[in-house]
C-alpha cells in the first residue's frame, strides 16, 4: 500500500510539476473564455444603425415592410423573449425611408449611394412580389446575417399580412394571427416530470460526453507513455525489486487519471468563473431554449461513476499496450483497435442522444468497452429503467476487472521484453504465463 | 555454512534459445562473489532471476535460507546492467523516491543520498536531471540506487562499465569497505583485473552453464603447476615434442608454456639447456584472463544457433 501510494504520488507530481501541465490547464480556459467572452462583448458594444430604403410600387406594402423592419425589434416576437438581462446585444436600428415608383434610374441612384456609403441597404420590391414572394435585398455586406434575417421576418410579415388583408382579415386578425407560439418540452420520467428545452438537453450530455472523451483519450495514451518510459530507462527493472507489476500499473493509471481530474476539476472552475460570459454566448445563438437546461441529481452522481469507469477501463487497455511496445511509433499500431471503440462511441452518440432508448443504444450501453459512455449518454439524456443502469455498472466492473487481470499478465511479461515485437500467438502464450 | 542465495539447477530460455542451464551456485555470507563469463553466456538472465524480474522454467532461487518472494528482497540491493533511472527526474528526487519504495523515510533517505553523492564526487549534480549527465556518473547515482537503503547482500551487474580509471577505483574501494562492513556482494563482469583485485570466489559461466567455480585462490593454484615462462637465445625444437609440451604462447620476448600431463618441468629445463642459451625459466600462475579464456575455449559446445 506504501508503495502503491508512492507510485501514485510520483506519477501525479511528475506530470503536474511540467511546465506543459500548467500552460495547457491554464491557458486553455484562458483561450476558450477568450473566444467566448471577447466576441459577445464585441458585439454588445457594437448597437448599429442602418439606413434603408424601400422601393415599392405598392405604398400599402412599402408602409408595412416599414412598420414591421421599425418597430419589430422592439416587440421581439420571433427571436424570443429577449429578456434585457441576457446580455444580448441590441438588434441594429433601422432608419427606413421609403420610395415608390421603382425604375431602373432609381435602382442606378440607389446603389450608388449604397457604394458611397450614405446608405446601408436597399430593399427592392418588385410589383409582383407578393405573387413570386420574391423581394431584392442590397447591401454592402451579404454576410450581415442579423439584417438580412430581419428584413426577410419583415418582408414575409408583410406580405402576408397583405395577403390576408386582401382575404378580408382585419388587422388585429391578422396580428394575432402571427403571434409566435411558445413549446415548453417537459420531460416525464419515473419521478415525475421536470421541465427542460429540447435544445438545453442536447447540449449538456455532448459537453459531459466530450469530456469523458477527451479525458480518456489523452490520459489513457499518458499512461501508456508512462509504461513505454519505465521500459525503456529499464527502471522498471530497479522498480521490480521493490513493487509488483500490479501495484506498478495500478499505480499509473490512479496518478495519471489523478492528473487528468485535476485538470478537469480546473477548467470547470474557471468554467464557472467564465460561466456568465459563457452563457450569454450559449443565449443568443440558441436563444431562450438553454434557460432552464438544468442538470438532474441522478445524472450528478453518475457522471463520476461512468467518468472512473470508462477511464479506467480504456487506461488498462493502454498500459497494456505499452507493455507490448517499445516505442511510441510501434505503439500507434496498437493504438487504434483500442481507440476505435471509443471512436465509435462518439460518432453513435448522436443517435443514441436523439432516441435513447432504441435496442442499439441499449446493446452499446450494455458492452463492454462502450457501456460506460453510452449509458452515461443515455442517463442524460432521459434517465433508462433502473435494471439497466445497474446491470450496465456491472457489466463495465466485470469488464474492468477482467481486462486489469489480462493487461496485468501482458505487462507482467511484456515490460521485460526488449527488442521483439509480439504476436497475437506470443501475447496469448503470455496470458498463461507468470 | 550460510548462503546468501542459492540456486539450484535453475533453467530459463526463451523461445528455443536456453539462456541458462542448470544453473546451480551458492553465495557465501560477507563474500565478493565475481559472475564471470563471456558476452551472452547468460549472465544477466541468472541475475534476473535471482532478484525476481523473471521467473526460472524450473530449479529454485533461494535468497536468505528461504524461497524467493519479494518481500525478502527488500534486503537486497540491484544494480540493473543499463541505467534504470528516471531520466527526466533530479538525480535526488530519483534516490530518494527508490528508497522510499525499499521502507525508507523521505527525510533519512534524503540525507543518505546527499552523503553518496558527495562522497562519489556528485554532490554538485543533486538538482541535476538524469539525462544532463554521463554514462559513467549515471553509473555511479545507480550503485547509489543500489546500497541507499543499507542492504546486506547487493547483487551489481556490470558495476564497473563506463566507469573511467579513477571512478573505477573509487568503486573498488567502496565495495572492499562495504565488504569490511558484513555485507555481501555479488557482480558479474568480464573485466579479469577487477575481479582479481576483488573477489573471493567465482563462478564462470559459459552458454548458460557453470564451468569453473569455487575460491579464486584454489582455482588459481590449480592451474598453476603447469605454466613456465622460458626467456631463451636460438633455437627451440622440443617446443613441438607433444610428450612434454601440451601448448605454447609466443610473446616475441618469451615464451609461455604449458607442461604436458605428467611432464616434469626439471626434464624440460634439462633439454632446454641442450638445445639453447636460456635466459629465464620461471613457473607461472596463469592469470585470471588466461584461465577464463582457456576454460571458455574448452567448454564450447556445439554453437546452439547452428
Amino acid at each position: 500500500m506504501r508503495n502503491l501510494l508512492l507510485i501514485i504520488a510520483r506519477e501525479y507530481l511528475v506530470r503536474v510539476r511540467t511546465r506543459a501541465f500548467l500552460l495547457f490547464t491554464i491557458l486553455m480556459p484562458l483561450f476558450v473564455g477568450g473566444e467566448v467572452v471577447l466576441p459577445s462583448k464585441l458585439m454588445t458594444r457594437a448597437p448599429s444603425e442602418r439606413r434603408v430604403v424601400v422601393v415599392a410600387a405598392d405604398p400599402v406594402l412599402g408602409n408595412a415592410v416599414r412598420a414591421e423592419l421599425t418597430a419589430s425589434h422592439f416587440s421581439g416576437e420571433e427571436i424570443g423573449a429577449e429578456p434585457a438581462e441576457s446580455g444580448n446585444p441590441p438588434p441594429p436600428q433601422f432608419e427606413v425611408s421609403l420610395q415608390g415608383a421603382p425604375s431602373e434610374a432609381l435602382r442606378q441612384q440607389l446603389t450608388a449611394a449604397l457604394r458611397q456609403g450614405s446608405l446601408d441597404g436597399v430593399v427592392w420590391i418588385d410589383p409582383n412580389a407578393v405573387a413570386t414572394r420574391k423581394v431584392t435585398y442590397y447591401s454592402r455586406s451579404v454576410s450581415d446575417f442579423v439584417a438580412t434575417s430581419l428584413v426577410s421576418r419583415a418582408l414575409r410579415m408583410a406580405l402576408g399580412q397583405r395577403q390576408l388583408t386582401e382575404h378580408g382579415f382585419s388587422p388585429d386578425q391578422v396580428k394575432t394571427l402571427f403571434t409566435p407560439v411558445s413549446v415548453d418540452a417537459v420531460r416525464v420520467d419515473k419521478q415525475g416530470s421536470s421541465p427542460s428545452n429540447g435544445l438545453g438537453a442536447l447540449l449538456l450530455p455532448f459537453v459531459l460526453l466530450f469530456a469523458i472523451y477527451m479525458t480518456v483519450l489523452i490520459y489513457g495514451i499518458y499512461v501508456m507513455r508512462s509504461v513505454i518510459e519505465e521500459k525503456s530507462s529499464r527502471v522498471l527493472e530497479v522498480l521490480l525489486g521493490s513493487v509488483s507489476p500490479m501495484q506498478l500499473m495500478a499505480g499509473k493509471i490512479i496518478g495519471v487519471g489523478g492528473v487528468g481530474l485535476t485538470q478537469i476539476v480546473i477548467w470547470s472552475a474557471s468554467g464557472a468563473l467564465l460561466g456568465s460570459g459563457g452563457y450569454a454566448m450559449a443565449h443568443r445563438l440558441l436563444g431562450s431554449t438553454i434557460q432552464d437546461a438544468h442538470i438532474a441529481p441522478a445524472v450528478l452522481i453518475l457522471f463520476p461513476v461512468f467518468f472512473v469507469l470508462g477511464y479506467a477501463t480504456y487506461a488498462t487497455l493502454y498500459a497494456a499496450i505499452g507493455a507490448m511496445v517499445n516505442s511510441d511509433e510501434e505503439a500507434a499500431q496498437f493504438q487504434f483497435p483500442v481507440t476505435l471503440p471509443l471512436l465509435f462511441c462518439m460518432l453513435l452518440a448522436t443517435s443514441v442522444i436523439g432516441d435513447p432508448n432504441t435496442p442499439l443504444a441499449f446493446w452499446l450501453s450494455m458492452f463492454p468497452l462502450t457501456s460506460p459512455i453510452i449509458m452515461f449518454v443515455r442517463v442524460s439524456v432521459s434517465m433508462p429503467p433502473t435494471w439497466q443502469i445497474a446491470l450496465s455498472i456491472a457489466i463495465s466492473v466485470a469488464s474492468l476487472y477482467g481486462l486489469v487481470w489480462i493487461s496485468s499478465r501482458i505487462y507482467r511479461v511484456g515490460i521485460l521484453m526488449y527488442g521483439k515485437r509480439p504476436n497475437l500467438a506470443e501475447i496469448l502464450k503470455w496470458l498463461h504465463y507468470a | 555454512m550460510d548462503f546468501m542465495l542459492e540456486l539450484d539447477c535453475v533453467t530459463k530460455a526463451y523461445d528455443e534459445f536456453v539462456a541458462v542451464d542448470h544453473l546451480s551456485l551458492q553465495i557465501p555470507e560477507g563474500e565478493i562473489f565475481g559472475l564471470l563469463g563471456p558476452n551472452g553466456a547468460g549472465k544477466t538472465s541468472s541475475i534476473r532471476m535471482m532478484i525476481g524480474i523473471t521467473v526460472p522454467d524450473s530449479g529454485s532461487v533461494r535468497l536468505f535460507g528461504r524461497p524467493l518472494t519479494r518481500p525478502l528482497l527488500d534486503g537486497v540491493g540491484y544494480l540493473p546492467e543499463e541505467r534504470g533511472l528516471y531520466k527526466r527526474m533530479k538525480i535526488l528526487e530519483n534516490l530518494v523516491f527508490l528508497a522510499r519504495l525499499k521502507g525508507i523515510g523521505k527525510q533519512e533517505a534524503t540525507r543518505r543520498a546527499l552523503q553518496w553523492l558527495e562522497r562519489l564526487e556528485l554532490g554538485a549534480w543533486a538538482h541535476a536531471k538524469v539525462e544532463e549527465l554521463s554514462k559513467g556518473m549515471q553509473q555511479k547515482v545507480q550503485f547509489i540506487a543500489a546500497v541507499l537503503h543499507e542492504p546486506g547482500f547487493m547483487i551489481l551487474d556490470e558495476p564497473f562499465s563506463g566507469l573511467d580509471p579513477g571512478s573505477s577505483l573509487q568503486l573498488k574501494n567502496v565495495l572492499l569497505e562495504l565488504k569490511k562492513q558484513g555485507k555481501t556482494i555479488l557482480f558479474s563482469t568480464h573485466r579479469m583485473d577487477t575481479v582479481e583485485r576483488l573477489c573471493d570466489s567465482i563462478c564462470l559461466v559459459n552458454q548458460g552453464r557453470s564451468v569453473l567455480r569455487g575460491g579464486l585462490r584454489e582455482i588459481k593454484s590449480s592451474y598453476g603447476r603447469s605454466r613456465v615462462q622460458l626467456e631463451y637465445e636460438g633455437e627451440l625444437p622440443l617446443l613441438d615434442d607433444p610428450s612434454l609440451v601440451a601448448g605454447y604462447n609466443d610473446f616475441g620476448n618469451y615464451v609461455e608454456l604449458c607442461l604436458a600431463p605428467g611432464a616434469d618441468p626439471q626434464q624440460l629445463l634439462a633439454c632446454a639447456m641442450q638445445r639453447a642459451k636460456i635466459r629465464r625459466f620461471e613457473m607461472v600462475e596463469p592469470s585470471l584472463e588466461e584461465i577464463f579464456l582457456e576454460t571458455v575455449e574448452s567448454t564450447k559446445a556445439v554453437p546452439s544457433h547452428a
